[in-house]
């Protein structure tokens, strides 16, 4: 830094960085205090930490760091340590080589890849692969507070990477009144979740099924492309994959795809799935599983859109779904979706 | 392939060679339009088509319903001969199982080309939906195919028993295996096939009606997102018209084959027996429709008035009026209304020919208006026109039908050997 005290500039309160630094050491925690409220040997961590600061000034290595630690954390911590991923090792830039890595005891892998692993059915038998969860997932969306404007649209589009004409939300715009007397009502449209599904009752292969999340699933795998469950739809949720992409927008529009369901199926190719077959919103499943919200429901701008567990009483999502405000779209169908909306 | 005997004349296939060099290339063109466009269909997959997420079902599954129940109304019209012994009809029994046989299995072309993925089409054999009305017509159709292969078994193998009898070397191994081996021509083998004949008859009538048509129809009558085809009359209709069809069609074979194939006269009371079974079931095809149009307005249901607005003054209305209305309706029912032209073959290849075309447009009309109307209100209304690939694929499929059907008729004794009636 060629900054030196003397350099002051218009307008600039002329505050020394030595002053600054002192600032930020006053608000710094005394690290023995904080660590004397953990279970964890104190020692350890006040000297993991100053060690972590020379990685940090490139005093010393990643490599040399971890081997140092590797066996006191092991030894510490036991099997929160040795199951962890290694938070050093991230796919790409990891700070740490290789080699190192795989002879730390601790599980070798990044967070992200130990996250999709978790969330992927592993066969047949799984009690507890995906939308095993003992919620029953349920949306609310308030139309007071929708302002029409689609973001929600525009982020499911980028979370689940949606082809051309599949559009997992579409926000209805309906006019009432004539003019000067006109309201406007946006009604946006996620897949419905029903409980009484139209769409599970006529696939004939059950590639689409009922989770007991209450998500209902695609098996992209199975399903044969016949659009029966499009055309049994009350809702217009579903959309067919003709294969299209935005391959002359966006370069490589096609190599990353979402796990859907929690299957990642890699790049998007001809003739694989989802290709071929019918798609619908799963209430971004995948994000549920990992303990998010939904792309759309985190996105709203006006907060008009929730998520949630039905069954908790507690929940905000049941307080409002038993709202007198609280409707669902079409309930004379006899379908119960798991989406509703306030008046 | 000419074989002579002392008591029957076995020489199937046409008459006249010129015809039959005119015949074939007119097919071959047809199959090799499909094949380029199947070619299309396959690189592109189903961008290829003008099908949509909001219209997802079109010409190939309008060509589907169709084949079904021209195959359901050709068995029909066969059960008359052989389960309900109606004098005189003997003679179109094979005809009739022939072509709905062959109708059948391209039925199945048009779904299979319609599945999203093509190469999963054994998957419902695999995983059924007790609740899909599509998984148990998948199997209805095995079955049914299955009822029809063995009846005509039955119906030809004493036939083809005599027709071993009388040819050597390759023909005679060919026919005989066809008869499965069963090579006696004895009285009590001819009882014992028309007792079976008989039977598989009698299970094949319900399934006919029921599973195959019926079902077909109920596929559409289950989706109570779409008002238009949620009605109990619909799949009655669908009965209903598949009969015209299938009468109609065993009714233009029955001219042509005799003439052109066989060299021989047409019977005229058979013709007009015939014919007065498609009048019938224009009259009652008319009636039922206009019954469902009068329920739908008179319910004034905005779905299905829109509907029917589509159907009527919409840009497709041309089918309606033209095709469903005119050809399968008011034309043949005119050619119909003289005793005199009734017995005349040519006017009732025509008239044949006209309900065969129009019943089409009946299907047509009965798969996509239905789907242009949203189905909440704010969503975007269809639109669809099949696209050429659609089409050539579909006139593809209809020529590999016929061909089919000309080289059965070709080969295999379609008309009883010792003439019409019961032997
Ligand atoms: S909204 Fe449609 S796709 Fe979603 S569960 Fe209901 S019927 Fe199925
Ligand atoms: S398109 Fe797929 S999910 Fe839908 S009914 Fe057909 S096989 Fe089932």
């Amino acid at each position: 830094m060629s900054a030196t005290d003397d350099d002051t500039l218009p307008g600039i309160p002329n505050v020394g960085k030595a002053d600054l630094d002192a600032m930020v050491e006053n608000e710094r925690p005394d690290p023995r205090e904080e660590l004397a409220d953990v279970e964890a040997d104190t020692d350890l961590g006040i000297a993991m930490a100053e060690d972590a600061q020379r990685v940090a000034r490139g005093e010393i290595t990643g490599d040399e760091y971890w081997e140092k630690y590797d066996e006191a954390a092991a030894e510490e911590f036991g099997e929160a340590y040795l199951e962890t991923p290694n938070p050093a090792v991230d796919a790409g830039d990891q700070t740490v080589s290789t080699d190192t890595a795989e002879s730390l005891s601790c599980s070798v892998g990044s967070m992200d890849a130990v996250a999709t692993e978790s969330a992927q059915v592993d066969g047949e038998e799984a009690d507890g692969g995906i939308g095993a969860g003992d919620e029953k997932w349920g949306m609310v969306i308030d139309l007071q507070k929708c302002v029409g404007c689609d973001s929600c649209t525009v982020a499911c589009k980028s979370e689940n990477r949606t082809p051309p004409g599949v559009s997992y939300n579409v926000v209805m715009e309906e006019e009432h009144g004539e003019f000067p007397n006109v309201t406007r009502t946006n009604v946006p449209r996620p897949c419905m979740q029903c409980d009484n599904p139209p769409c599970v009752q006529v696939c004939p292969v059950s590639a689409t099924y009922k989770m007991d999340d209450g998500v209902v699933n695609i098996d992209y795998d199975r399903c044969i492309g016949c659009r029966y469950c499009n055309i049994a739809c009350p809702y217009g949720a579903r959309y067919f994959d003709f294969g299209e992409n935005y391959d002359d927008e966006v370069d490589e529009a096609g190599e990353l795809t979402s796990p859907e369901y929690g299957v990642d199926r890699g790049p998007r190719e001809e003739g694989k799935s989802p290709i071929g077959n019918i798609r619908k919103c799963s209430f971004c499943t995948h994000r549920l599983e990992r303990g998010e919200e939904p792309a759309c429901v985190e996105t709203c701008v006006g907060d008009a859109r929730n998520m949630g567990d039905l069954e908790n009483p507690d929940s905000d999502v049941a307080q409002m779904a038993d709202s007198s405000r609280a409707f669902q779209l079409k309930e004379d169908e006899g379908t119960d979706p798991n989406v509703y909306y306030l008046k | 392939m000419s074989t002579q005997s002392s008591r029957f004349e076995f020489d199937p296939g046409f008459e006249d060679d010129r015809l039959r060099v005119a015949w074939y290339a007119v097919v071959g063109v047809l199959v090799t339009v499909g094949a380029y466009a199947t070619y299309f269909r396959l690189t592109e997959g189903m961008a290829s088509t003008n099908l949509t997420s909001i219209v997802p079902w079109g010409a190939w599954v309008a060509f589907y319903i169709y084949f079904v129940g021209l195959s359901a109304g050709a068995f029909l019209v066969s059960t008359m001969a052989n389960v309900f012994e109606v004098e005189g009809m003997h003679r179109i029994d094979r005809d009739a199982l022939f072509a709905a046989i062959i109708s059948m299995a391209v039925a199945l072309l048009f779904v299979w080309i319609d599945l999203g993925r093509m190469d999963r089409m054994y998957f419902p054999f695999i995983w059924r939906q007790l609740t899909s009305a599509l998984s148990w017509e998948v199997h209805a159709y095995v079955a049914y195919i299955g009822i029809l292969v063995t009846e005509l078994y039955f119906s030809m193998r004493i036939d083809l028993a005599r027709v071993a009898e009388r040819t050597s070397g390759l023909k005679e191994r060919f026919y005989a295996a066809l008869a499965l081996g069963r090579l006696e021509t004895s009285e009590e083998s001819q009882s014992f096939d028309q007792r079976w004949l008989k039977r598989a008859g009698i299970v094949g009538i319900p399934l006919a009606i029921f599973m195959v048509h019926g079902g077909t129809g109920v596929l559409f009558a289950v989706s109570k997102a779409r008002p238009y085809w949620n009605s109990g009359l619909f799949p009655v209709i669908f009965v209903i018209s598949a009969l015209l069809s299938g009468t109609a069609l065993v009714m233009m074979i029955y001219v042509l084959r005799t003439r052109l194939f066989d060299g021989e006269s047409v019977d005229p009371d058979l013709l007009d027996r015939l014919a007065q079974l498609v009048i019938g079931f224009i009259v009652v095809d008319a009636a039922l429709t206009a019954i469902e149009t009068f329920i739908a307005i008179a319910s004034v249901h905005p779905h299905e008035i829109e509907t029917w607005q589509v159907i009527m003054y919409g840009p497709m209305s041309w089918s309606f009026w033209w095709f469903m209305i005119g050809f399968s309706w008011v034309f043949p029912m005119v050619l119909l209304s003289k005793r005199s032209w009734r017995r005349t073959p040519s006017v009732m290849v025509l008239a044949g020919l006209s309900v065969v075309v129009g019943i089409v447009a009946v299907r047509f009309n009965i798969v996509v208006p239905a789907q242009v109307m949203p189905v909440m209100e704010g969503l975007p209304h269809g639109m669809y026109f099949p696209t050429l690939v659609e089409w050539g694929t579909s006139v593809g499929m209809i020529g590999v039908g016929l061909l089919l059907y000309t080289i059965g008729a070709e080969t295999l004794p379609l008309t009883p050997l010792t003439g019409g009636e019961h032997e």
